[in-house]
């Protein structure tokens, strides 16, 4: 490079808030394999780690045995025999007979480079767990160099011919893409293919978002599990922990994301056996009326109407807040609907009109109801004029969006105007105003 | 390709007649010579046929037949041999030549034959993609929907973007989008790359400056996927008429490109008008309003029947003209709006529908930006009128093919506004129809877009120790890499070590990423709010670092889609500029003082005058001092200010003429009319620089200053500015530097071509100001006089006479 090029280079670099390397490469000559980071010998001796070996190189790898997965007061051992079969249907719809058993499951949660995805995020830390002698088995493998990354693909490849059921925590959507792309990076080594996959990041949040508006695992395990994980790194950090210790930085630090990825994966157990049991016998597990709901929204979504239908009526009957009550009644109401039974449809809608979103809902269906089932079309006109009162007071105080004010106000004009043309004359018997000044 | 035949009986009588009437009409109370610079009569053009290669599969020759298509043009068939023979090649085509079939029939046919073939389609626009869509789902329907063909950009849904990934033989898809959405993920895009059989640059012309030097880099980095899946696409570009497409290819692709230049297509009849619209003030160069000209051309076209399109140069220009039309040509009772605009911010369903009015005729006039100049297939119209000169001749060209597509007479009227190139044009015909002089330059090797793309490589790939990228020294700029912490080395590769994702932070259409953004802080201004979305802070658009301390300073008017704003703050540190919306009838112009500072002289030679000619790397300092406020129309000076904002040094490259002593001592005029010379002279050079470059006049700086001492030492920063507003104040210059330098960090490739092109240009400048009919310089020429000497234009051109001896 020409000294030109170089002081235009450094400029550029200046340019940039960087962390300094503590490291200079510039001594190092050059394709010949570097060393690995200072850190790695010394990790190795803080975890009691060993090297492993495969035809493509090595990586670190650590074994650990838990007696149960979380401990403590939760008590949730590990599953000796089947699974709920009918649990596992409404989870994975359509999966292989083997998903029950236990002894094909295989937890997994990487630590990555980012969160970005991409081909260049890198996978540092994968672990996988598996239930064992009562307890959980915890292995974990780790890339002393990106360099090593293969050696760790081809571990982990064979640890999943061994159990064929994926489970995991946001891993449909993050960590086993994330693999996949590495995989195919290699061009070499061959994906693993996992038979079947559970992922508990959509269960997790159908059960309990609404009651506790995070579903961050470890938000989970202390809210849901009374597990409390103590002292822990911060996810976000853990991308730059590592290129510190890449950069020459000390090993001490990856400690905490070693236990980390532990707490993930047991956490993981101990929350999915938690799932499987409220959802195998919702009326005995289930702790309040949000999770019955929740767990009914998981059957309604699964087409099991019956079993849906009467845990909403459960759900319902057992004091849910406000807004969850009217999504509660307004679910059950088109449930109902769908299966003819238009008469617990007409009382629940009855008792939700108003301007709420269920509430203009139910306005509407209820005037289809009037229409086309009770053939009361006075009564029809009558709901549609109702709700634009409703509507334009709701419009005066502010509680509803512009947008959805315009939108639902034609909808219900033109419901009108359409009543109005079917009965061959006006069934406008009073005068606008006079509708809305009715409270 | 098959002929419509809607709208024939209107276009029938779109005789050359007929326009020559309109134009008589026109010019009736002038003097046609002055306002009709040039009427050139282009007659019909004969196709050259060849007949279908008999390599093409029967299927496809048979669809193409049903098209309509027997037999190839010339070019098209040359270009097919060319594609079969597994070249990569250029072929030149003007408008409506039939030049998707120069890639589209050797691209299918390798699908025919081998269903595994996978080819990429890039257009610099997304609308783009969206018209050779229909064109290539037509072929697809009589082709029993043989092979799979999607747009993949923004716009595409993501449930559908597997789909697309897995099915499609054929993507559509533009630079930005290859560069963050495909690249970066290329494992999700593994089948295609691994049977990537070519790559399809449309609209080459379009990748020059900044644009292209990225796309060039996009391209390496596609060219290492490529390899690492064990595939070597071929390249098939296509290019409207520059002078030198070939080169650009072969910089673009990297590889020996061959070139495709004769047309075999033909050609109606067309009358090509230039128009300059009167002087009103011989004194000081003023011509009536070329926006009224243009309405008032448009208005005799229309009123003959002929369907027209209008092109302005801008959003505002566009809206303003469409009132015009509109107005002198209500709709008739119960008919649709006979006048639409057409440009980009409208909804993509409101476009189709005026397309379609277009091609059926029910839209009789469209005034549009350069969002209709490229391809997309609205028929063929009679008539083209362009409110000012398009920037460049391929522009102009691509405008004006937009008239008289197929068959008929045709007419376009190029309306010149009074900046410096569009006089110019109109004034030198022979320049603009003979053969091309525009050249379209890129830098490749511009470090700091080399070095952001160093980084999204190795983010898809690490590097390994025998990488290719550029010229560059691959492996000893990922070590510095490594030591700014993007990279790190392991096993002999650079891996990325970062969280962020590189492609995101690095825009394909500027140089660096640090752009600044411009707030709209409060509606609350506005007057008429309507209380919805009152008080909220809104992004209204980005500007670049480079520009952004002469266009969003503080208390400068800020134009953003015909709406003026003002600018209440500039945040520097945190690269935000606040505005607010006003309405004024000025604008602001920022003073700039600029020092250039010599640093590496490439190449350096004596020339007469006595004069020397160079090119180098510089470093150039500058800073927004303050500004003025000059009322609209008028361009009364109605204010200034002082600004104190921080200085800006920038590391570019320069090309500079040296004015020696002796040719200064020769020069009859006082010390301030020889000053005032030399910052005329400058000013038509930058004009003419633009031309040639076919770039715009942002992409250049200008700066004088003293030559140093002797090349290469050390220097102290010179005492002048080219700001002052009194070139007679200044200290005299003993022997002046004057510099055209890239305004973009690391140079964008502009410097050596305008050393190459010297003499062009000082031959260019000189009939530029000396066909210049105003008396003492005006903004087409040297300059708006107001500051300069009375003597300017006559200084100026003293100068180069030397020069050009």
């Amino acid at each position: 490079m020409s000294s030109i090029a170089q002081d235009r280079f450094a400029r550029l670099a200046a340019l940039r808030p960087a962390r300094k390397s503590a490291l200079s490469l510039d001594d190092q000559p050059r394709g010949i394999l570097p060393e690995f980071p200072e850190g790695a010998g010394r990790l190795a001796e803080l975890l009691g780690a060993a090297p492993q070996k495969n035809q493509f190189g090595e990586h670190l790898a650590l074994r650990r045995w838990f007696s149960d997965p979380i401990g403590g007061e939760s008590n949730l051992p590990a599953p000796e025999d089947k699974l709920d079969a009918a649990a596992l249907r409404l989870l994975a719809p359509g999966a292989p007979d083997f998903v029950s058993d236990p002894r094909e499951w295989l937890f997994l949660d990487t630590e990555t480079t980012g969160l970005a995805g991409g081909t260049g995020t890198y996978p540092f830390l994968v672990g996988i767990a598996w239930w064992d002698a009562g307890g959980l088995e915890v292995e974990q493998f780790f890339m002393r160099e990106q360099s090593e990354e293969h050696s760790l693909l081809v571990a982990l490849a064979e640890r999943m011919a061994e159990r064929r059921v994926l489970v995991t925590f946001n891993g449909k959507s993050f960590d086993w893409p994330l693999l996949e792309t590495r995989y195919r990076m290699t061009r070499t080594i061959k994906p693993p293919a996992p038979r079947a996959h559970l992922d508990f990041l959509h269960p997790a949040r159908n059960l309990w978002r609404l009651r506790i508006g995070s579903v961050r695992l470890a938000e989970l395990e202390r809210q849901i599990l009374g597990w409390n994980r103590g002292t822990d790194v911060m996810s976000e950090l853990i991308p730059s922990i590592y290129f510190d210790y890449l950069r020459g930085g000390p090993a001490e630090p990856l400690v905490p994301i070693f236990h980390h990825n532990q707490m993930d994966l047991r956490g993981l157990a101990a929350l999915a056996t938690r799932i499987l049991s409220l959802l195998g016998d919702p009326e005995t597990h289930g702790q309040d009326a949000l999770e019955l709901f929740g767990v009914s929204r998981i059957c309604e979504r699964r087409g099991e109407a019956a079993r849906a239908r009467s845990l909403y009526q459960r759900s319902i009957a057992s004091e849910l807040p406000p807004e969850t009550d009217r999504a509660a009644r307004r679910s059950l109401a088109r449930l109902a609907k769908r299966e003819g039974d238009h008469e617990l449809a007409r009382g629940l809608w009855d008792g939700m009109l108003g301007d709420s979103r269920e509430g203009l809902e139910a306005y509407e269906q209820l005037a289809i109801y009037y229409e086309h089932r009770a053939r009361e079309p006075h009564r029809a006109a009558a709901l549609a004029r109702q709700a634009l009162a409703d509507l334009r007071k709701a419009n005066r105080l502010g509680t509803i969006a512009p947008s959805a004010f315009r939108q639902q106000s034609t909808r219900f004009e033109r419901r009108l105007a359409r009543l109005e043309r079917k009965a061959g004359r006006t069934l406008l018997d009073a005068p606008e105003s006079k509708t809305d000044a009715t409270p | 390709m098959a002929a419509s035949t809607q709208g024939l009986a209107v276009r029938e009588r779109s005789t050359l007649d007929t326009v020559r009437d309109a134009l008589g009409t026109l010019v009736a109370r002038y003097r046609a010579d002055e306002v009709l610079t040039s009427v050139k009569h282009i007659p019909a053009r004969e196709a050259q046929f060849r007949p279908m290669p008999g390599w093409v599969r029967p299927e496809l020759a048979a669809a193409y037949r049903a098209k309509g298509i027997e037999q190839l043009y010339s070019h098209q068939a040359a270009a097919a041999e060319l594609a079969r023979a597994g070249k990569d090649f250029v072929v030149v085509t003007p408008t409506a030549s039939g030049k998707t079939l120069c890639y589209n029939l050797p691209v299918l046919n390798a699908i025919l034959e081998d269903t595994d073939t996978r080819a990429l389609y890039l257009f610099p626009t997304k609308a783009l993609a969206q018209d050779q869509l229909a064109e290539l789902h037509g072929l697809a329907t009589r082709l029993d929907d043989s092979f799979g063909v999607f747009t993949y950009d923004g716009d595409t849904p993501s449930d559908a973007r597997k789909a697309i990934r897995e099915r499609g033989h054929i993507i559509l898809t533009n630079p930005d989008m290859l560069h963050t959405g495909i690249l970066p993920h290329h494992t999700k895009w593994t089948r295609v790359f691994e049977n990537l059989r070519y790559i399809v640059v449309d609209e080459l012309h379009t990748y020059r400056g900044v644009f292209g030097s990225h796309l060039a880099n996009v391209l390496r980095r596609v060219a290492r996927i490529a390899r690492f899946y064990g595939s070597h696409p071929q390249f098939i570009c296509c290019s409207a008429t520059i002078a030198n497409p070939g080169e650009l290819a072969a910089q673009l692709i990297e590889r020996e490109v061959e070139v495709v230049e004769e047309n075999g297509a033909p050609a109606a009849e067309k009358l090509f008008v230039f128009y300059n619209p009167p002087m009103v003030n011989r004194n000081l160069g003023i011509r009536r309003s070329y926006l009224n000209e243009t309405t008032r051309v448009a208005k005799e076209l229309l009123a003959r029947k002929l369907q027209t399109i209008v092109f302005a140069n801008s959003r505002l220009h566009t809206e303003v003209l469409l009132t015009y039309l509109q107005q002198a040509n209500p709709p008739k009772p119960g008919a649709a709006e006979p006048i639409r605009g057409y440009r980009g911010g409208y909804l993509p369903g409101e476009r189709r529908e005026i397309e379609r009015g277009l091609r059926e005729g029910r839209v009789r006039g469209v005034v549009a930006t350069n969002a209709l100049e490229l391809g997309i297939d609205i028929g063929s119209l009679d008539a083209c009128v362009m409110a000012g000169y398009a920037g460049s001749i391929a522009s102009t060209w691509q405008r004006a093919g937009r008239a008289g597509r197929r068959s008929g007479t045709s007419c376009a009227v190029l309306v010149a506004s009074s900046a410096p190139l569009d006089q110019f044009i109109v004034q030198h015909p022979d320049y603009f129809f003979g053969r091309s002089p525009e050249h379209a330059y890129v830098q490749p090797d511009n470090l700091e877009i080399l070095v952001n793309h160093l980084k999204c490589a190795a983010f898809e790939l690490p590097i390994a120790p025998d990488d290719k990228f550029g010229v560059v020294d691959a492996q000893e700029l990922c070590e510095r890499l490594a030591e700014a912490g993007f990279l790190h080395r392991s096993g002999g590769n650079w891996h990325w070590v970062q969280e962020a994702y590189p492609a995101d932070t690095v825009s394909l259409r500027s140089v660096t990423s640090d752009n600044f953004v411009i707030i709209h802080a409060s509606a609350e201004d506005d007057g008429n709010t309507t209380g919805e979305k009152k008080g909220e802070p809104e992004v209204i658009g980005e500007v670049d670092f480079s520009s952004a301390l002469t266009t969003v300073h503080p208390k400068a008017i800020y134009l953003h889609q015909g709406q003026q704003y003002h600018v209440d703050r500039l945040d520097f540190d945190q690269r935000k500029a606040y505005v607010r919306r006003v309405s004024v009838d000025y604008y602001t112009d920022a003073i700039r003082y600029t020092q250039v500072r010599v640093l590496e002289i490439a190449e350096e030679e004596r020339i007469a005058g006595p004069a020397a000619r160079a090119h180098g790397d510089v470093l150039v300092r500058s800073q927004v001092i303050g500004f003025k406020k000059i009322k609209f129309f008028t361009n009364e000076n109605v204010g200034d200010g002082k600004l104190e904002l921080p200085e800006n040094e920038m590391h570019t490259t320069a090309f500079w003429i040296t004015l020696e002593r002796p040719l200064l001592e020769s020069l009859p005029f006082a010390l301030s009319d020889r000053q005032s010379g030399i910052f005329g002279l400058l000013y038509a050079l930058e004009s003419m620089a633009t031309l040639l470059l076919m770039c715009d006049r942002r992409d250049l700086g200008t700066a004088v200053g003293e030559r140093p001492p002797s090349p290469g030492v050390e220097t102290e920063w010179h005492e002048y500015t080219t700001a002052t507003d009194d070139p007679a104040k200044m200290k005299e210059f003993f022997e002046p530097n004057l510099y055209l330098y890239d305004a973009y960090p690391g140079g964008i490739g502009f410097s050596e071509p305008l050393y190459r092109v010297h003499d062009l240009l000082l031959r260019r400048t000189r009939e530029l100001i000396a066909a210049c009919p105003c008396e003492n310089g005006c903004p087409s020429c040297v300059g708006p006089a107001g500051m300069k000497s009375e003597r300017t234009k006559e200084a100026a051109l003293a100068i180069l006479d030397h020069l050009c001896a």
